[in-house]
């Protein structure tokens, strides 16, 4: 048994008729191929960045679970079968699911302390720092000489 | 002759200078696939990776932000192309 994440990307016509059915549908899928669900919720409604399938926006639905490896190949045909599922990631996790989900929170708190940093830097007319060839090949070149 | 204010221009050079790498600095251990925010950062605007010297990234993040790049593109939360 193996921690796995595993994101569905599914169909939002399906999924807004009938949400609770469609996600036990595919819990059902898990558990028919002998997961051990730690968790399953309702990730994000996105517009997709290309249509996948025919669709313009999807669902996508985020769950963590332990699995036997040998049931992998198996599990993903039947997600490939099943026409609600549009596409599916599995992620075999290198620490086991508690910790992965605290190095998770971690990592998400971290970037938002970035991001608002960087928002106060810019603020205080930064430039973007470093050298960057693209960006400086065209503009002035002061800083040499 | 050099510009004016060319010290100037150096010394703030300077004071932005001590990581190159984001990643590094923040002490990150990995790049989550599912930061579409950050991994916007690390591509153009037609939604090509950016190269090292560009990004400013550690060989070993830019590894793994290719690969959380890939991994969103598949998912439909990145373009391959375009935007």
């Amino acid at each position: 048994m193996y921690p796995y994440e595993a994101m569905f990307l599914v169909d939002p016509v399906v999924h807004g008729n009938d949400p609770d059915g469609t996600e036990s549908k595919i819990r059902g899928l898990l558990e028919k191929h002998g997961a051990q669900l730690h968790d399953f919720e309702r990730w994000d409604e996105r517009k997709l960045a290309y249509e996948i399938k025919g669709h313009k926006r999807g669902i996508y639905l985020l769950s963590r679970f332990l699995i036997p490896g040998g049931n992998l190949p198996e599990f993903e045909a039947d997600c490939r079968i099943n026409e609600t599922i549009l596409r599916q990631m599995l992620i075999r996790l290198d620490d086991d699911i508690p910790t992965f989900i605290e190095k998770s929170a971690a990592y998400y708190e971290k970037m938002k302390e970035d991001a608002e940093a960087r928002r106060g830097r810019r603020e205080d007319g930064f430039d973007g720092g470093g050298r960057d060839r693209d960006r400086d090949r065209d503009g002035p070149r002061s800083d040499e000489g | 002759m050099p510009p004016k204010d060319r010290n100037n221009k150096k010394s703030k050079f300077k004071r932005f200078r001590e990581r190159r790498c984001r990643f590094t600095r923040l002490g990150v251990e990995f790049i989550d696939w599912k930061d579409v925010n950050t991994l916007q950062r690390l591509c153009t605007g037609q939604g090509k990776i950016l190269g090292r010297k560009r990004s400013g990234s550690d060989a070993h993040f830019q590894r793994l932000a290719r690969q959380a790049i890939k991994r969103a593109r598949f998912m439909g939360l990145m373009p391959y192309v375009g935007s």
